[in-house]
């Protein structure tokens, strides 16, 4: 049964990228397809988290596989943003007209760099972790310059090689991690294995663990765009295609975060949590500060959107050292995150396909001119500054008093006002979007399609959240919080 | 015996050391292939020997991947870049030599005083050479962030895989086979994609 349901979860994004790669004709119709293969994929998930969220026992599968609660939040952000994204990227996006060979390569790695993410929130063991985020780099970067430019492929250069350089420095943490537990004699085959790694982490030298934890920090947190390693993510974000770009802040960001928390559990129980909880709030409180304080001189919407990302990592990083509650609020933060940086990255494509320009000044009048996605990009921006009635604006209450909880009240006062900060830079830049004398020559008006349809879906969902938590999803919340807070 | 063992170990992570200090001071890219050439065979020795006294006889199996996909594969793609690139032109690095070695020592010499917990907890006859692996991994990083050339920068990521892959030898007799080969594959596509992107580089710059 088990070993059903993580087929089910990993082979359709795999089986999809390989048939693209295989298939060189009818590129549509392979895009078609993947629309109706990554829905197995999130209907697997689903499965797997509604298990987990009823009292399940966690799916394991041999000695590679186990999804408990915390993997399984990510597999379904992971397997919903990937669906949005292939339902909605070239070949089966009905407003633009994209070259086959386009079509093609978007489908080969977009399905493996779904498959890659799912993959390592999928594995217990850290070091196949480690080698599948390490793949997500590799398969996302050469579509970053899809339609190429110079500026797409210096983007794409920089994102590969910090990223790289990056993710080999968590290697360096996995191994000193590795080299500490297989001296205390634990059975080297099972060493890296999460389950086996907590057991044996009393044992561990203490000064090796927050050695290795500082080198997982910074290379992981180079991925999830924390500071002061982020340089790569506002080109990488902004110069990619759309629902790549949708792809990589609404899940990727956080599946190099939900890393950081997998080693977190295992270097608190050999050091105790204060260590880590410092160095999580030092590092999120300045990611967070670089984020704000960067968005109201964005001149881009994208880099505007990724800007925003930095910002919301940083939260995110922040709520994770402030205890259990830190911890719900900080995965409830990605998972409104998720669902809102995605959907803004999506629709922001359809503004640049319409006007045929990203910069701010030059989208002015969308309210006129597109006026549903106009409503769906305010409804986003909106949620994404954390305004009620939409998730964000809950999960940042929490964070916001469980700091105070935890005794932060300067930190979490300074953590308010570049919020407060955040909230005003992102108003003031959708105000210049959506009023204002349109550019001349643009198509007025907006039919109704499939697109804004699906488009609304996660929009919906964000308002919901933010109303009140659905039972299953806060029961599974609770259940991820206790895999990172014993 | 183990003496001997200790001292091969030792000698052969100083030779990668070195090798990478040649990224540092010569000034044209195929110097550096060569470096890192010679570092992987230096790895895939370092591999072979800990293989034969430490009695990991799945470390043969590496060590020959080691040669194959670091040692023939890699420099040749890396080779192919640069001869595509068409110049004998001097790589003139962000900082100057004199600076750089300067800053190697003072790497290597943090690596030094941030490992010796790691040796306080080992106990294999190989812990010797630890700092040497973490020092090898912080000039690496040093040459990927001091040079502005793609091949230096290409060649210093793959001299930090390099200095972990030491690192996870002389600790713990390397890491679990499927982890391997999974490092493996990453480089390798790594490599290629990196390859790949370096191209359009050049195509887009002289559009």
């Amino acid at each position: 049964m088990d070993l059903m349901v993580v087929l089910a979860l990993l082979t359709p994004p795999f089986a999809a990228g390989v048939l693209a790669l295989g298939v060189r004709r009818a590129p549509a119709r392979v895009a078609w397809l993947n629309v109706l293969t990554m829905p197995i994929s999130l209907v697997a998930a689903g499965a797997i988290a509604v298990r987990l969220a009823t009292g399940g026992t966690p799916v394991v599968v041999g000695e590679v596989w186990r999804i408990d609660a915390l993997s399984a939040l990510l597999a379904v952000l992971i397997a919903s943003v990937a669906t949005l994204a292939v339902a909605l990227g070239p070949g089966t996006a009905r407003e633009e007209h994209s070259q086959a060979a386009e079509i093609r390569t978007f489908r080969i790695y977009v399905n493996l760099f779904a498959f890659t993410m799912l993959v390592a929130v999928s594995t217990v063991n850290l070091g196949l972790m480690w080698v599948a985020i390490e793949a997500t780099t590799v398969t996302s970067a050469l579509l970053i310059p899809l339609h190429r430019t110079k500026a797409s492929v210096d983007a794409s250069w920089k994102y590969l090689l910090i990223g790289s350089v990056g993710i080999a420095l968590a290697f360096t943490g996995t191994v000193l991690a590795y080299v500490d537990v297989a001296a205390t004699g634990v059975d080297i085959n099972v060493a890296l294995h999460w389950t086996a790694l907590r057991e044996a982490a009393t044992a561990l030298h203490p000064q090796v663990a927050r050695l290795a934890f500082v080198f997982l920090l910074v290379g992981f947190g180079t991925k999830a765009g924390l500071a002061p390693t982020h340089t790569w993510l506002p080109d990488a974000h902004s110069e990619a295609p759309s629902p790549l770009s949708a792809m990589m802040s609404g899940v990727l960001l956080a599946v190099a975060l939900y890393a950081v928390a997998r080693w977190k559990v295992i270097v608190d129980v050999a050091v105790g949590s204060v260590f880590t909880d410092s160095l999580l709030i030092v590092v999120g409180l300045a990611t967070l500060a670089v984020g704000s304080l960067s968005l109201l001189s964005q001149t881009h919407f994208k880099r505007l959107l990724a800007f925003s990302s930095i910002e919301h990592m940083g939260l995110a990083c922040f709520g994770l050292a402030l205890g259990p509650l830190g911890t719900f609020a900080a995965l409830l933060h990605l998972t409104g995150h998720a669902l809102a940086k995605s959907t803004t990255f999506l629709l922001s494509g359809r503004v640049l396909h319409r006007f045929g320009s990203g910069t701010i000044s030059a989208t002015r009048g969308l309210l006129a001119t597109a006026p549903k996605t106009a409503v769906l990009i305010a409804a986003g921006m909106f949620a994404l500054g954390g305004l009620p009635p939409f998730g964000l604006f809950l999960s940042e209450i929490l964070i916001v008093k469980a700091g105070w909880a935890a005794g932060h009240p300067l930190l979490t006062t300074a953590v308010l006002i570049l919020l407060l900060i955040a909230f005003g830079s992102l108003l003031v830049q959708l105000h210049r979007m959506l009023f204002g004398e349109p550019p001349t020559g643009i198509a007025q008006g907006e039919r109704a399609s499939g697109a804004v349809l699906l488009l609304s879906v996660p929009v919906v969902l964000l308002a919901w959240l933010g109303l009140s938590i659905p039972a299953p999803l806060q029961m599974l919340l609770s259940k991820a919080v206790m895999v990172i807070r014993p | 015996m183990e003496a001997a063992f200790s001292r091969i170990t030792m000698t052969a992570a100083s030779a990668m050391l070195l090798l990478a200090l040649v990224v540092l001071w010569r000034r044209h890219a195929g110097a550096y292939i060569t470096a890192f050439r010679t570092q992987s065979i230096a790895l895939a020795v370092t591999g072979a020997v800990v293989a034969s006294y430490g009695g990991a006889s799945e470390l043969f199996f590496v060590s020959f991947m080691i040669l194959v996909v670091k040692g023939w594969i890699v420099p040749s793609v890396l080779s192919g870049m640069d001869a595509k690139r068409q110049s004998a032109r001097e790589l003139r690095p962000l900082l100057n030599t004199e600076t750089s070695l300067l800053v190697s020592g003072a790497l290597a010499v943090a690596a030094y005083e941030i490992s010796r917990p790691l040796a306080e907890v080992m106990n294999l006859p190989t812990r010797g050479g630890l700092p040497i692996a973490l020092a090898l991994v912080f000039v690496s990083l040093f040459i990927v962030v001091s040079r502005r050339e793609v091949i230096a920068q290409i060649v210093g990521f793959l001299m930090l895989e390099n200095g972990i892959a030491l690192l996870a030898l002389l600790g713990a007799y390397g890491v679990p086979l499927i982890v391997e080969l999974g490092v493996f594959l990453d480089v390798l596509l790594g490599v290629l994609v990196m390859q790949a992107v370096v191209y359009q580089i050049h195509d887009t710059s002289a559009d």
